[in-house]
């Protein structure tokens, strides 16, 4: 809410600088977001004096006139608008000035005659509507006084939270400012003065249901005249951000800032002879203020007369009914609205107004009839009039009542740790107009919505809260009030010693540890967005697809579908990504287009699936590498991400999630994202997923760098510890190795004939694929590799027979099974 | 043979031995000549032969002659090969030596993100004061997101939280971190000191300070007697550990449903970057929420608090727009470490 201080000052005393009350009033909890000084880009501008005013002796739209800007200083200015005379003052924008709609003022020939300036409008200000006639200030405005000393104005905006409804309006800012300052706040009502004809006098009011609308006050004033509100009212609505309209519609403005309560001003000659307040029917049209057709639901509020729907009540005002140039008398209605009825509507019809915004938190029943009563005076002063004897009133007993509220001032130091006396706190409450008594008895003090505890005499303190207040209610309300006048920065700060909870794992150890690995490693974390577009998604949807099938089974997640919004910000990210794949592939050509010919990044994030026990959420480690993974030394070649290095990668963080892999060819319609020939599935204890290379039919594909990626479930990613691992002492003899060289035909998979050795071999530490290569005398296809086994025994040479037995088994049912034959051995 | 005679041939071999090893340029060379001159068939041991013919008197004699030359060509040898040693050496270092001012080349430097980095700081400088790590679903309820948070239906201070809702009624992705607060009581028994981090959504614009993705740290105690007094100086040590040990503090009122009394809570530096930040909001658990949780707001009070991680590391890594933690430049995220 923006505040012009001067209008604040109308009721309460601000002795504080600007700077001084913002601060004030942001560390008791109404934040300052901003102080301006409205009319401050008015540079080069003065009051000044017209001395003479007389006709341009070559042009018939233009005057020649003289102006003092001080004691010896006169100008001769050209001035176009026709409302000058000699004697009036009015402002100058002098050579050099610059207009808030960025013309720069120069001195300027015109017609023949020299112009050193311009007198200004309120228009060209930019502090009024009026663009016809030059702005006619004060006779009394001292001369030479820069506009933006003269008219301008400290302005604070201040951040009004949705519990604080009172304090959308100058009044009840007054209230906090007084609390600080110690002032006292005053409200002078205006006077009305009332005509003889009655306000029922063919006007009825009728409230179809009273819970929706608890009070609905009606005034009438005939014979206004409607024009532009005067200048400094224009001014004063436009330094608090809003609109200048009409002299009978700023008034409604006008008391919708002092009170905080909106009214609406319809024409009385749109106006049949009853209003009626209830509900829409369903399909019922209303043109708005706005002039959109507007289509309402049986649950719209509107007010009525016996014939359409006049307006949407508390959100706007109706077509038919708006006051304009013709209307010579005026229906005020000030009404009470259920809050939660508003705020549907508004949200119903995406209508966020003013009046809707202060409607939804809630409105004093006594302002209704209060409002109604400044609102005419206004336009009696404003647009003239009579004011028609008497409200029409639906409820005049339905008024503000003080509410009792019990709590106890031990639970408030309790709660802010801070020793303050009962007594004062009932003066810190005193200075909002809480008033506190002693409890009669023993009182029921409110902790929730849904539980009160019984406090004995002598244990708490009645709040006595006033109306405005109605956010309100529980003891830990009163709680916050005595803590944010008593200042949270007189608060000692301290730690918190006893009550230390037992120990609890970190669930992010593991991840952490992961983490840092692969940041060794040379790889850069990545943070990908979490929504995506279903290009994204549906592009890879196979190996998403994959991805998901295949790990979900250890996961539990099986079959999931994308989770959809429904109400997504745009296409692109109209959904919860399943794979981190299409959002890093994303990325990493979006590096590759910044220069980066080679990169590694991984992430360790959540895919998202919707399945028939609900929603769910699961956590994987993405990777994607292309280019260098170090750059050469000088003279040397530089080592290329491949599937091997890819491999290399992840055994380092298998390892580390005690997960060991295993890598099993894709299966047929595995991989569109994936290259056939050079991608995996990984499986094996506490590690799922598909590692590989970019397909070279992807459109990120080029022959150089090539990319390659993974995605993968991992035990222990999600919550795991790390683990505990055994130390074994050596012996002290040096490890044996055992080399052996098979050829094996076309056809043959290396994983499967390392699973079979470590599966022959039991007594081997390691199974290691040494060598491998083809040709050099070998059958087309048919490929030599070399595995070496390593043990450790116990005593040297002691074992020697039984390695050998060992090994001579896996060669013979290597040989059965799959046809290889020995090439060479040879023990080390 | 006289002894004369083998006397004379022994100091021959001892002079025209030593001349050899002279001569010998290389410790290859000397190795040889060390087992030409004394080896098992070396010439000294085939000289020794003669001995036999030598009388029983003699013997002593020669054998000692014998023993003098011997030390004196091993003398010769092992200075010798001190030399050629000494020079072989050098050779090898000069033959070997490369320019040793070159820089190097450089490793693949990785880095953590710059989200992930402070969750890493705001997790360590917690868990000194015993908050664990705990970690909610991203996918929520209105429920648990809103209404057990004391955010009731309707209600205008739903306005502060733009909301991106799924398709399924009811479902929709968290505003904050705060219904972990909820999840956590319910889990959990008091005395409770953890933290959430993780990611949230909202229907938002995305600009230089804001986004529809972004990542929030919830911090969550409640035990028998914490107060604000302790919310105030938890916070200070967190303020004090993300931004400095000279960081100053504002703790002033603030609005949330779910804390009463409520904080915002503000830093600066002074110096250059003079002027508060906000950079998180916080209070006293209230007890409606306290009560949504499973425990009795009698017995047991408490605080939490929320910060943005990317207004964070915003601060801390002078990162001047939001947006580029999405992006992922390479560029950027190797900067730093």
């Amino acid at each position: 809410m923006r505040v012009p201080l001067s209008w604040l000052r109308e009721f309460v005393d601000v002795q504080l600088r600007p700077e001084q009350l913002a601060d004030a009033l942001t560390l008791r909890g109404l934040e300052v977001r901003g102080l301006e000084r409205w009319g401050g880009n008015w540079g080069k501008m003065v009051v000044g004096e017209l001395l003479e005013v007389s006709p341009h002796p070559r042009a018939d739209r233009l005057q020649l006139t003289k102006v003092r800007i001080g004691k010896d200083q006169v100008l001769e200015v050209v001035c176009g608008a026709r409302n000058i005379a000699a004697g009036q003052r009015v402002p100058v924008a002098l050579v050099g000035a610059l207009m808030p709609d960025g013309r720069l003022i120069e001195r300027a020939e015109k017609m023949g005659v020299a112009s050193e300036g311009m007198l200004c409008s309120g228009a060209e200000l930019d502090a009024t509507d009026d663009g016809d006639g030059i702005l006619i200030l004060d006779a009394k405005a001292p001369l030479g006084t820069p506009i933006s000393d003269y008219l301008g104005e400290d302005v604070i905006d201040v951040d009004v939270k949705p519990n604080r409804g009172d304090l959308l309006s100058l009044l009840g800012l007054a209230r906090e400012v007084g609390a600080i300052t110690g002032s006292p706040v005053k409200y002078n009502a205006r006077k009305i003065a009332e005509g003889s004809s009655e306000v029922g006098d063919g006007l009825k009011l009728t409230v179809a249901d009273p819970a929706l609308a608890p009070r609905v006050v009606l005034r009438v004033v005939d014979g206004v005249t409607v024009a532009a509100a005067p200048d400094a009212i224009q001014m004063r609505l436009k330094a608090a951000g809003l609109r200048s309209i009409s002299n009978v519609v700023d008034a409604t403005n006008y008391i919708m800032l002092e009170l905080g309560k909106p009214t609406h001003a319809f024409d009385r000659a749109g106006v049949g002879s009853g209003i009626q307040i209830r509900l829409a029917k369903a399909k019922e049209q209303l043109e708005t203020l706005d002039h959109v057709q507007r289509t309402l639901d049986a649950s719209d509020l509107v007010v009525a007369d016996e014939r359409a729907a006049l307006a949407l009540a508390g959100v706007m005002g109706g077509a038919s009914s708006e006051v304009s140039a013709t209307t010579k008398s005026v229906v005020i209605e000030s009404a009470v609205f259920a809050p939660t009825t508003i705020r549907r509507s508004a949200q119903r019809h995406s209508l966020r107004s003013e009046a809707s915004h202060r409607f939804e938190r809630g409105q004093e029943l006594d302002l209704a009839p209060l409002a109604a009563d400044q609102v005419a005076a206004l336009i009696t002063t404003w647009a003239g009039g009579t004011v028609r004897r008497g409200q029409l009133d639906s409820d005049p007993k339905a008024v503000g009542q003080t509410r009792e509220l019990a709590f106890r001032p031990e639970r408030v130091r309790r709660l802010i740790g801070v020793n303050v006396p009962d007594a004062e706190q009932t003066k810190l409450l005193a200075g909002i107009a809480i008033s506190v008594t002693e409890a009669k008895g023993a009182t029921s003090v409110p902790v929730t919505s849904k539980r009160t505890v019984s406090a004995a005499k002598g244990e708490s303190l009645v709040a006595v809260v006033p109306p405005w207040r109605r956010d309100l209610e529980l003891e830990a309300d009163i709680a916050e009030e005595v803590a944010r006048l008593y200042g949270y920065d007189r608060i000692t700060p301290t730690l918190p010693g006893r009550d230390l909870p037992g120990y609890l794992p970190q669930p992010t150890a593991l991840r952490d540890q992961v983490r840092a690995s692969l940041a060794a490693q040379g790889l850069s974390e990545a943070v990908t967005h979490a929504l995506v577009s279903p290009a994204l998604s549906d592009r890879h949807a196979e190996p998403v697809g994959l991805v998901t099938g295949l790990l979900a089974e250890r996961e539990g997640a099986a079959a999931s579908e994308a989770l959809l919004l429904s109400n997504p910000l745009s296409a692109d990210h109209d959904q919860l990504r399943r794979s981190l794949l299409p959002s890093l592939l994303d990325r990493a050509e979006a590096n590759l287009r910044y220069g980066a010919l080679s990169g590694a990044l991984f992430e360790i994030g959540r895919g998202y699936g919707g399945t028939k026990g609900g929603p769910t959420e699961w956590t994987r480690l993405g990777v994607i590498v292309w280019g260098e993974i170090a750059s050469a030394a000088p003279g040397g070649a530089p080592r290329l991400w491949d599937l091997d290095e890819l491999k290399r990668l992840i055994a380092s963080v298998a390892s580390l999630c005690n997960a060991t892999p295993r890598y099993l060819p894709l299966e047929a319609g595995d991989a569109t994202l994936l290259h056939p020939g050079r991608s995996a599935r990984a499986t094996g204890e506490g590690i799922a997923g598909l590692i590989g290379e970019l397909h070279p039919a992807a459109p990120e594909w080029r022959p150089s760098p090539r990319i390659l990626m993974a995605e993968l479930a991992l035990h222990g990613l999600s919550s795991g510890q790390p683990a505990v691992r055994r130390v074994l002492l050596p012996p002290g003899t040096p490890p044996i190795q055992r080399d052996v060289a098979l050829a094996a035909p076309a056809g043959v998979l290396i994983g499967d004939l390392v699973a079979l050795a470590k599966e022959s071999v039991k007594s081997a530490l390691s199974v290691e694929l040494f060598d491998l290569f083809a040709g050099g005398g070998m059958a087309p296809g048919e490929r030599s590799v070399g595995l070496r086994f390593t043990f450790q025994p116990d005593a040297a040479a002691a074992l020697d027979d039984a390695i050998t037995a060992e090994v001579d088994a896996f060669t013979a049912s290597a040989a059965k099974r799959h046809g290889t034959k020995v090439r060479g051995a040879e023990a080390q | 043979m006289e002894l004369a005679a083998l006397e004379k041939q022994l100091r021959t071999l001892q002079t025209e031995s030593i001349a050899k090893i002279g001569a010998a340029e290389t410790s290859a060379a000397l190795d040889d000549l060390g087992s030409s001159l004394l080896g098992k068939r070396g010439a000294l041991t085939d000289l020794l032969r003669g001995i036999g013919a030598l009388s029983a008197e003699d013997r002593p004699k020669i054998g000692a002659i014998a023993n003098e030359v011997r030390a004196a060509i091993d003398a010769a040898l092992s200075d010798r090969r001190g030399a050629a040693g000494a020079a072989e050496l050098s050779a090898l270092i000069a033959a070997e030596s490369a320019d040793p001012t070159a820089p190097g080349p450089l490793p693949q430097v990785g880095s953590l993100h710059p989200i992930s980095e402070t969750i890493g700081a705001i997790a360590r400088i917690m868990a000194s004061f015993g908050f664990t790590v705990a970690e909610g679903q991203e996918v929520e309820d209105d429920v648990t997101n809103f209404q057990l948070l004391n955010i009731p239906e309707d209600h205008p201070s739903r306005d502060l939280w733009d909301t991106l809702y799924l398709r399924e009624p009811g479902r929709l992705l968290r505003t904050h971190t705060s219904p972990g607060q909820i999840r956590t009581m319910r889990a959990v028994q008091p005395p409770i000191r953890v933290i959430l981090p993780g990611r949230c959504f909202r229907y938002e614009a995305v600009d230089a300070s804001h986004g529809f993705e972004f990542h929030q740290v919830e911090g969550l105690l409640v035990d028998r007697g914490t107060t604000l007094a302790d919310l105030k100086g938890i916070l200070d040590e967190l303020a004090r550990g993300l931004f400095g040990p000279s960081t100053r503090t504002r703790f002033r009122p603030g609005y949330y449903p779910f804390t009463e009394p409520s904080v915002a809570v503000d830093v600066s530096w002074g110096g250059a970057k003079d002027g508060w930040m906000t950079i998180l909001g916080a209070g006293m658990v209230h007890p409606i929420v306290l009560e949504n949780g499973g425990i009795d707001p009698e017995t047991h009070q408490g605080f939490a608090f929320g910060l943005g991680v990317e207004r964070i590391a915003m601060l801390r890594h002078e990162i001047p727009d939001l947006r580029a933690f999405l992006e992922n430049d390479l560029r950027m995220l190797r900067g730093l470490r």
